[in-house]
């Protein structure tokens, strides 16, 4: 870049146009893990599983938009969430790999690294495309159940209003899902370069963590029953729900540790975002 | 042969890859110790370990990981294409591999196993659920060997067929269980060690046939993919 670097010019004409800083390479990175997220300017195949889990999760919507218009209510904002868990755990197995494992089983790091891009920015840009994918894999379809709820209702604009009320912390809800599979499976991704093993490991971490909560639910302790949601992500994000919802009927009692909970969650977050800061900034100070 | 399977042994638990496959039964075990531990009846916690995280995640999951991972990670580098090229017939090759991946998952799974089965019930159960697993893991095995061939991305088809054929579908639909290996699991040691604990929902001479069928003709279907296996540039 600056001439006195040059070891030895064989004449090719130098870039003398604006070099984009940090936030566009952000940006870029971010788009393009978006596209990749689904498919987009990849091969047909890599388009299948995105779109299969996507497919369905938009079939469940518009069913449900359907029978609304009929009076049949299926689901509300947060059943739907909850109906869809397996799926979004599926979703991220295919996409967290896609998104950090290609990476370093190519050995593209370093030349990322090159430009002027911290380790922070790539993980945020990985982790913000992630966040996002997992947000429209939820929250589209929670649109149409809007729609379809807003186009049929029987009070005007006032049910149109309450209904979109309903919505937003519908959507809410959806965010606390990504956020947290985002950040823990790009964690559990970044562990390796094999998209098989990723895929594999991201899905046991989310299994295994289920029957812990039903083993917790049979402990001689009230404590033990309040606390057992804390075990795994799924019924993390539904004791939130029951904290801040105040007592839905969820399967869970979560007592008086609602508050546990939301702490639990930002705990979890942050320490993944941290741990795959520091995972990165060791590669990049290569 | 010994070196097919020298090689594969190595470039699964070369680095720390094998240690992907250890928090998953020490899982296990400890949940079955905690429940023993704090005197809760077996017949309660014994639904919830064995069935739903022994069989249905565990055994499964571990299987997956190391049945994809002794051919499929070698399709996906290319280094595949090492052994090829040795004058091997692909027969040997394919046994090797398999041979890898079932001793591999039989030790990961049925020692866990047999310690909750210890736990929860008796030493019989604790056998019952050993040998449930050697079977369950070489029926898997040879499935997830040749869905690595079948398909660039075998993981993400055998995460389909454990979520959602075993996971979803065979809790629901009666009919899909006759192809899942994980009833068979069940069935069987529930055979050898009637208790209340499992609950098998496939006939034993199902169980029995329909593992032999797995087993041998994933084993014979992937030696006759192998031996006209090209290798595709195309990485997607």
């Amino acid at each position: 870049m600056s001439e006195a670097g040059v070891i030895h010019d064989i004449g090719y004409q130098r870039y003398t146009g604006p070099r984009l800083g940090r936030a566009s390479v952000f940006t870029a990175m971010y788009v393009h893990g978006l596209r990749a997220a689904f498919g987009f300017g990849r091969s047909a195949k890599s388009k299948i599983f995105p779109w299969m889990v996507a497919g369905i999760a938009l079939l469940i919507a518009v069913i449900n938009a359907a029978l609304k218009s009929r009076g049949i209510t299926l689901f509300n904002y947060f059943q739907f969430v909850d109906t869809l868990a397996w799926l979004v755990i599926f979703f991220v197995a295919i996409v967290a790999p896609e998104l950090v494992s290609r990476d370093m089983r190519s050995g593209v790091l370093p030349l990322y690294f090159s430009r002027p891009l911290r380790a922070a920015d790539y993980v945020g840009a990985k982790v913000a495309a992630l966040v996002t994918a997992v947000f429209l894999l939820l929250g589209a379809p929670q649109l149409i159940m809007f729609l379809g709820a807003a186009f049929t209702t029987k009070t005007g604009m006032r049910g149109v209003w309450d209904e979109f009320l309903r919505l937003l912390p519908g959507w809410g809800y959806s965010l606390l899902w990504a956020f947290l599979f985002a950040s823990l499976s790009l964690l559990i991704a970044s562990l390796t370069g094999k998209r098989a093993f990723a895929a594999g490991g991201i899905v046991a971490a989310f299994l295994m963590t289920a029957p812990v909560v039903g083993v917790l639910n049979v402990l001689p302790s009230e404590t033990a029953h309040h606390l057992s949601g804390l075990a795994s992500p799924m019924s993390l994000v539904n004791g939130i729900q029951i904290w801040l919802r105040d007592g839905v009927d969820l399967g869970l009692d979560v007592g008086r540790f609602g508050p546990i909970y939301g702490i639990e969650w930002v705990c979890l977050v942050a320490a993944c975002l941290l741990l795959l800061l520091a995972r990165y900034r060791k590669v990049a100070s290569l | 042969m010994s070196t097919v399977a020298y090689i594969t042994v190595r470039g699964l638990f070369g680095r720390r890859r094998a240690l992907l496959l250890l928090p998953l039964p020490l899982l296990l075990m400890a949940l079955a110790a905690i429940c023993r531990g704090y005197d809760v009846k077996p017949s309660d916690w014994g639904q919830p370990v064995i069935v739903g995280l022994g069989l249905a995640v565990v055994l499964p999951v571990i299987a997956l990981i190391v049945g994809t991972g002794v051919l499929g990670s070698e399709v996906d580098d290319g280094t595949i294409i090492h052994i090829l090229t040795k004058p091997l017939p692909r027969r040997d090759i394919i046994l090797a591999k398999l041979l890898v991946a079932w001793v591999v998952t039989a030790l990961t799974t049925a020692v866990p196993l047999f310690v909750v089965g210890l736990l929860a019930d008796s030493t019989r159960l604790g056998v019952a659920l050993a040998i449930a697993a050697v079977v369950g893991s070489l029926a898997y095995s040879a499935l997830f060997l040749l869905l690595s061939l079948v398909t660039r991305r075998p993981v993400l088809l055998g995460l389909v067929y454990v979520l959602v054929w075993e996971g979803l579908l065979g809790r629901f639909v009666s009919g899909t269980r006759v192809l899942s290996i994980e009833q068979y699991v069940i069935t069987l040691a529930d055979k050898i060690a009637p208790t209340g604990l499992l609950d098998g929902k496939v006939s034993v001479p199902v169980a029995i046939v329909m593992s032999a069928i797995f087993a041998l003709g994933g084993t014979i279907y992937a030696i006759n993919r192998l031996g006209s296996f090209s290798m595709a540039g195309e990485t997607s």
